[in-house]
């Protein structure tokens, strides 16, 4: 079985998790994970290969959490976040190391998936923030993952 | 005086605007670094590969020069294990950029062998599978997915059973091995660009942390990593300033010195 194959299976468990979840019950960081991977599916088209490793967490709504993250130039990367809470609202956005938004315009959120895009201009450490702007649930799980190209 | 089909037009791409970022709050042009810096999470160790790719873009690069596939020292000690583990799952990252099956289908072995000697030989069993089957296909792409599966699922299955540091071990061990590839072909073709694939204060000190956490793993090469990391980050924490190629050269002593510790017997 390929690697985009795996991806396939993992979306088509997403959509089932997704459907047999009834609205407010309590899901995983592994959940969250699921949507994340959804919303990275069709960059893997376009040849970004999506890193296995990621972070998660739960947030209360309008709270951030920071993570950084080494960033090549040369590379090109795209950071992607899901939570199951289909209701709620999250966001990412990359900062480099002096503090300033480091993102391209196309970077996107829609209900409880974002993404972040960035084409390093220097090699460095980066801020990679994440937030639950808003959620029905007391806390939101969240999961980001990452891919490059 | 716009036109109605215009208008309409216009009020399609606005509301689909609308649609996809209903609610979106624009993000601060700048936020306060210092105030992040103590929120932030534990960093994700980039995969040798990551590297590599960037490297690549820069010019050809003769990856054939490292491919590597002899059988190291066979060791008893976990966390030696653990670092050899890590630099031979950067040895297959390598071995995929010069896209040689033979020396990929022989890593993955070797990866399963080790694997098996920490114990965790079982989740590791159909990614060795999924590499000789992709790399007998040539199908590479699969074969760097397989691999940055491998390592995932050693750590997941050390850390299920609470050996997060030889997890970090793993990954310290790749690191090590993909910056000495990394200032071997710096140090012959130097460019300003290659030198500054380097620049990764944050991630020395992430091992360093790591490291001095791990007073029990009391072995020599242990010791010497953590000699050497303390040697390596002045030379790549340099700010804004360009990494010197005396520094790309004096990085690649050191960490050709680390590996040579890392696969062979003391």
């Amino acid at each position: 079985m390929n690697g985009f194959t795996k991806i396939g299976l993992r979306v088509s468990l997403c959509l089932v998790v997704s459907f047999a979840l009834p609205s407010g019950a309590a899901g995983t960081v592994d959940d969250a994970q699921s949507f994340a991977l959804q919303a990275a599916e069709p960059y893997v088209k376009e040849g970004f290969q999506v890193r296995e490793d990621y972070w998660g967490g739960d947030l209360g709504s309008g709270e951030k959490k920071a993570v950084r993250q080494q960033l090549f130039k040369g590379n090109e990367y795209w950071f992607w976040m899901g939570t199951e809470v289909e209701r709620a609202k999250i966001s990412v956005h990359i900062y480099d190391s002096e503090g300033k938004l480091a993102e391209q315009p196309d970077s996107w959120e829609k209900g409880h998936f974002a993404a972040a895009h960035v084409i390093p201009k220097a090699t460095g450490s980066y801020f990679i923030i994440v937030a639950v702007e808003e959620s029905p649930e007391e806390r939101t799980h969240w999961a980001l993952v990452y891919g490059f190209r | 005086m716009i036109s109605f089909s215009k208008s309409l037009k216009f009020s399609v791409i606005a509301l689909l605007g609308v649609t996809l970022y209903a609610g979106a709050v624009p993000a601060p042009q700048r936020i306060d670094v210092k105030q992040m810096s103590k929120k932030v999470e534990n960093v994700v160790v980039p995969l040798p590969n990551e590297i590599f790719g960037a490297l690549n873009k820069l010019g050809s690069v003769n990856w054939r020069e490292f491919v590597r596939t002899e059988k190291s020292s066979n060791f008893t000690e976990r966390p030696r294990i653990a670092l050899l583990l890590g630099t031979v799952i950067a040895d297959g990252f390598i071995a995929v950029q010069a896209e040689d099956a033979p020396a990929v289908k022989e890593i993955g072995q070797r990866v399963l062998s080790l694997s098996k000697g920490i114990g965790v030989g079982n989740s590791i069993t159909p990614h060795a599978k999924a590499i000789t089957e992709a790399a007998d296909k040539r199908k590479w792409e699969n074969v760097r997915q397989e691999l940055d599966r491998t390592q995932s699922s050693v750590q997941a299955a050390m850390n299920e059973v609470h050996d997060e540091k030889l997890s970090q071990l793993v990954s310290l061990g790749g690191w090590l091995r993909g910056t000495q590839v990394l200032t071997s072909v710096v140090t012959k073709h130097f460019s300003a660009d290659g030198a500054e694939l380097l620049h990764q204060p944050d991630l020395l000190v992430h091992f360093q942390t790591q490291l001095q956490a791990m007073p029990e793993f009391n072995l020599p090469i242990i010791r010497d990593i953590q000699g050497a990391l303390g040697e390596v980050r002045p030379l790549v924490d340099v700010g804004t300033s360009r990494i010197s190629p005396e520094s790309v050269r004096k990085i690649n002593e050191i960490t050709n010195r680390l590996d040579s510790g890392i696969v062979t017997r003391d």
